[in-house]
């Protein structure tokens, strides 16, 4: 590190950076210079000029952009004498030359930069006179935003976002001089998946969301701060209610998570939020329909009935599936109702998908998000991060494009990464433990290689096709060769990783620690000694009908599952279910009892994010109805058991898990709240309660098929979220199977005609796409689309143009 | 797929293999987009995109910004007359009043037939020999608005296959900025700029 240098900034003397630029300088230390084109996040421009001070390093005054200038030693700086203010009145004077003023109908009067600024130091009238130029308003440059051009101060800001940080330049500048103006090539939508960003950055009233636009004045707005459900990492945002109605949400700079960015998904995924499908009331099958009733008879039923079971046939007949969707608190109540009131192990949050619990949950060297901006290599082994974890796609990129960080990108297919990789490795669907001996047994050699150093391996499940033990197996090679690298092992669902950590695994109990009869937390009394199943474990059980009563929360294992059939047929041998959850979904098709919960913005909590943060996450709206939070559905389940577990509010639960789980030992609400805004790290002494070195699986080989299936996550799919949001749930791909250009020659398929694909476990019609980043040899097919058949897990394909 | 000539996409080849970047190529490659098809057509922009490795949005918006990439339909021979300061206080207007007039082609437009174009420029750099007119960006010196008429009547009668710059300066300019000596061998297939790798030449040699 260099030593710092003084600067004098309006009289005021104070040390920085060497190398940092002046604007955000004097603003650590208090002095804010205006400015429209500069963003703390991406690289200074100098278009706007709204930043001009004057400086005078030792050779007189000069008029400088403090955005594009860096300090040095001994640099006096005015940021507000008289040249200054002159300058930025004719700064602001030039550019409401052409911005119209329609504050009054413009989205973002009250909070626009362009408006605060002319008032603090615009000149207050202005000389010309001249028609100030128009354009057709509004044109959608996507499915979300909307671009008044004539509002644009050309501060390309939007258009450096896409290039710089979301890497899908889709956006730019178009003609010059008087005319120039922010557009899209003609039916090239900027259909960016982080597009909403440009929205929040735009210094004027330029870009506008569709979900807010009109919808509210900002002044009328509520805020808190949360965090995303959607995104395993859990990017922080300030959460915008009018009139107990979610309007939008605005990503906040958490320097450990994402740096202000959302991605669309994040920032207009609330809409499902007051979807008017939302469960509102306890349900109640009666005669094969659902009738309404009221909590305390819905209460009583289930309690009287599970318990019933409980002593008839003990624990072990009931399962537990899900409680990821929730806050910890949520799934600390689930874990310890399960262990103690239902007296069973049989619990699983993870689904049956991904890496095993305890590799997710306590690996050795788990790594954090901002580990990868300062590694040597970065090594992507899993799904593409554009498409399921945007946060941590942002952060790659970024260290790859702007860090010099080494990029090793292994998929089956092209990911978004793949053009900012140093090296890239493909496989074959379901040959990835082939290609792993391949590497340890020294093939590719050059890109091996780049694995030392400091390595973050981000490990995950590629494609379905994989064997899950593919990447614990790929921690283990990267231990390997690189010493202690940091692992960052992926999941998909919402607050999986806060689930883990309070024990929904067979084998997991609160706080990482390895299950154990005598390793239960005190308050718990007694556990089932037992070990329990997991979800696959617990399907095939029902359908030996070994298991009685299911319990769901926040879980559709049928609309999960690759393979509905099984799931379904599972559950309706159960004799009993009752399910916990925000809206209906598949498998409550099966339920006898249907309870609804409270969900994003609809409680205070804390969740746990893919590094092991811990975050707080508020309330500021009610649940629909009679919603309720999960934990105090299940207190009171307990007690109509007569196995109370008085957890009282969720800041109590939080105290307990405080007090009982290793890991979570001195996280608090009130640390969360005040001194780590930023969310904690646990466990904050770095002392792991368990630690879990990943094992090399010896695993599958590819099958020698021509054809293999690959099926990988996308972005937008039918969750049951995002089908209940009225923008977002338009923009799914549908069913469709993308195919290289030499292969769809081969099987005669163009693009978008139908084709019908055909694998052991099912079969269905997809739109081709020809694309040319699915390898010949392969059909890649997104999971979980609106309309599109299951297809198992078995790669083996055969494709066909339906004539 | 290219829609590209095989000829075309040799040059696209050879002129992207002489940058260390792909992208850098973009300028050369609007130009043989514009050959290709005799103005600059969206197909053509993301056909140059495909090619350049960025995205038709950037390629649009390099081609926006320079007015010798042109967008719109243009004649076999694009006159540009200046009216920049030079040119203007010799009488450079009156000059492109007499092209207008004679052509029946107001300035930024493009007669029915597809022959000639009309368009005013900025300086041009040739302003010690004003008024100076271009004929697909070969030059002509000392331009009136009488020789300017027999220029037009000239394009029309004898449109020649390719224009050169020291031919026409001899039938229709007057004195000349400055004198180089070196006879210019080559001439121009337009409405381009006279460049080898973009095949907008006529060499002396060439049949
Ligand atoms: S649209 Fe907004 S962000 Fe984009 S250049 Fe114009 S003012 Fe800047
Ligand atoms: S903020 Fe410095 S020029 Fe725009
Ligand atoms: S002013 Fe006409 S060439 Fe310079």
């Amino acid at each position: 590190m260099s030593e710092p240098v003084t600067i004098k900034v309006d009289g005021k003397e104070f040390e920085v950076r060497p190398g940092e630029l002046l604007i955000k300088a004097a603003e650590d230390h208090g002095t804010y210079i205006p400015r429209f084109c500069w963003h703390n996040r991406m690289k200074p421009v100098g278009m706007c000029r709204m930043c001009l001070v004057e400086v005078d390093t030792g050779r007189g005054p000069m008029m400088v952009t403090a955005c594009t200038n860096e300090v040095v030693d001994g640099m006096t700086v005015d940021t507000q004498n008289e040249a200054v203010q002159k300058a930025q009145e004719a700064v602001l004077e030039f550019l409401l030359a052409n911005h119209p003023l329609d504050c009054p109908v413009c989205d973002k009067g009250g909070e626009c930069p362009l408006q605060d600024q002319a008032m603090a130091y615009g000149p207050g009238e202005s000389r010309f006179v001249e028609i100030k130029r128009t354009f057709e308003k509004p044109i959608p440059i996507s499915e979300l935003v909307l671009l008044d051009r004539e509002r644009c101060i050309l501060c390309a800001r939007c258009t450096r976002f896409s290039e710089e940080i979301s890497g899908d330049p889709l956006i730019e500048f178009q003609d010059r001089g008087n005319k120039t103006e922010v557009n899209t090539f003609p039916d090239h939508p900027f259909s960016s998946y982080f597009s909403g960003n440009t929205v929040q950055i735009c210094p004027v009233g330029a870009l506008t969301a569709k979900p807010y636009r009109f919808r509210a004045r900002p002044w009328d707005l509520h805020m808190v701060e949360s965090s995303s459900f959607f995104d395993t990492a859990h990017p922080r945002l300030s959460i915008h209610v009018s009139q107990n109605e979610i309007l939008r949400l605005v990503g906040i700079d958490s320097e450990p998570v994402n740096h202000s960015w959302l991605s669309d998904k994040d920032r207009f995924g609330f809409e499902h939020v007051r979807s008017e499908n939302r469960l509102d009331t306890p349900l109640v099958r009666r005669g094969g329909e659902l009738e309404p009733v009221s909590w305390s008879e819905a209460l009583d039923m289930v309690g009287n009935r599970l318990g019933l079971i409980v002593e008839e046939s003990g624990g072990d007949s009931i399962a537990v599936i899900g409680g990821a969707s929730g806050t910890n608190e949520d799934a600390y109540a689930l874990s310890r109702f399960a262990r103690t009131v239902l007296q069973t192990n049989n619990v699983d949050a993870t689904m049956g998908e991904g890496p095993s619990a305890h590799f997710l949950a306590a690996s050795i060297d788990r790594g954090l998000i901002a580990d990868v901006d300062d590694a040597d290599t970065v090594l992507v082994w899993g799904p593409d991060l554009k498409e399921t974890h945007p946060t941590l796609y942002l952060r790659v990129r970024r260290a790859a494009q702007e860090l010099g960080v080494n990029l090793v990108v292994i998929h089956p297919r092209v990911t978004g990464l793949d053009d900012r990789a140093t090296a890239t490795l493909r496989y074959r669907p379901g040959g990835g433990h082939e290609l792993l001996s391949d590497l340890s047994d020294g093939s590719h050699e050059q890109v091996t290689s780049l694995i030392s150093g400091k390595v973050v391996a981000i490990v995950g499940q590629a494609s379905l096709a994989d064997d899950p033990g593919l990447a614990e197996s790929v921690a283990a090679f990267v231990r390997e060769k690189a010493g202690t690298p940091r692992i960052i092992p992926l999941a998909n669902r919402a607050n999986i990783y806060g689930a883990l950590d309070m024990g929904l695994a067979p084998d997991l109990l609160p706080g990482r620690v390895a299950y154990g009869p005598e390793a239960a937390p005190e308050p718990w009394g007694e556990i089932p000694a037992k070990r329990g199943l997991d979800t696959p474990g617990m399907l095939d059980a029902l359908s030996e009908e070994k298991i009685r009563a299911v319990l769901l929360v926040g879980a559709d294992p049928v609309g999960n599952s690759h393979e509905p059939e099984l799931a379904s047929d599972a559950l309706d041998l159960a004799e009993y279910v009752v399910s916990i959850d925000t809206f209906l979904n598949d498998s409550n098709h099966y339920a006898d009892v249907i309870l609804p919960a409270a969900g994003f913005s609809e409680k205070d909590g804390t969740i746990t994010n893919l590094e092991g943060r811990v975050q707080k996450v508020n309330k500021i709206i009610p649940a629909p109805g009679q919603g309720r939070p999960d934990w105090s559905i299940l207190d009171d389940l307990s007690t109509v058991m007569g196995k109370s577990m008085g957890l009282g509010s969720p800041e109590t639960i939080a105290k307990e898990v405080a007090a009982v789980a290793p890991a979570y030992q001195g996280i608090s609400w009130d640390l969360l709240e005040w001194d780590a805004r930023d969310g904690a790290v646990v466990p904050l002494d770095g002392e792991q309660p368990l630690t879990h070195i990943p094992v090399r699986a010896k695993g599958t080989k590819a099958p020698s098929a021509e054809l293999l299936l690959h099926q990988g996550r996308v972005m937008y799919d039918d969750g049951v979220r995002l089908r209940n949001c009225h923008y977002l749930s338009r923009l799914a791909p549908g069913p469709v199977a993308h195919i290289h250009p030499d292969e769809a020659k081969r099987l005669g398929a163009r693009e978008g005609v139908a084709v019908r694909v055909v694998t052991s476990k099912g079969e269905g019609e997809f739109a081709a796409r020809i694309d040319e980043g699915t390898p010949e040899g392969v059909v890649f097919v997104p999971l979980h689309q609106p309309g599109a058949a299951r297809l198992g897990t078995d790669p083996v394909v055969r494709v066909t143009v339906v004539t | 797929m290219s829609m590209w000539s095989q000829e075309t996409q040799n040059r696209a080849k050879e002129i992207i293999s002489r940058y260390p970047e792909k992208r850098s190529a973009v300028m050369p490659l609007l130009y043989l987009a514009m050959a290709e098809e005799g103005h600059l057509t969206d197909e053509g922009m993301e056909e140059v995109a495909d090619w350049v490795d960025l995205t038709p949005a950037q390629v649009r918006s390099v081609a926006s910004f320079y007015t010798m990439y042109k967008r719109e339909r243009t004649g076999q021979y694009l006159v540009s007359c200046c009216t920049s300061i030079s040119c203007m206080l010799l009488g450079g207007d009156d000059v492109l009043h007499a092209i207008e007039d004679e052509s029946g082609v107001p300035h930024g437009e493009t007669d029915a037939e597809g022959l000639l174009s009309v368009e005013h420029v900025e300086c041009i750099g040739a302003c010690g020999g004003a008024v100076a007119v271009q004929v697909n960006y070969e030059l002509i010196e000392g331009v009136t608005p009488e020789k300017a008429r027999e220029l037009v009547r000239w394009l029309k009668k004898a449109r020649p296959e390719s224009v050169n710059t020291d031919e026409m300066q001899e039938l229709f300019g007057g004195v000349k900025s400055f004198d180089w000596g070196i006879k210019e061998e080559d001439a121009a297939v337009g409405p381009y700029p006279a460049f080898q790798p973009l095949g907008t030449i006529k060499s002396a040699g060439d049949s």
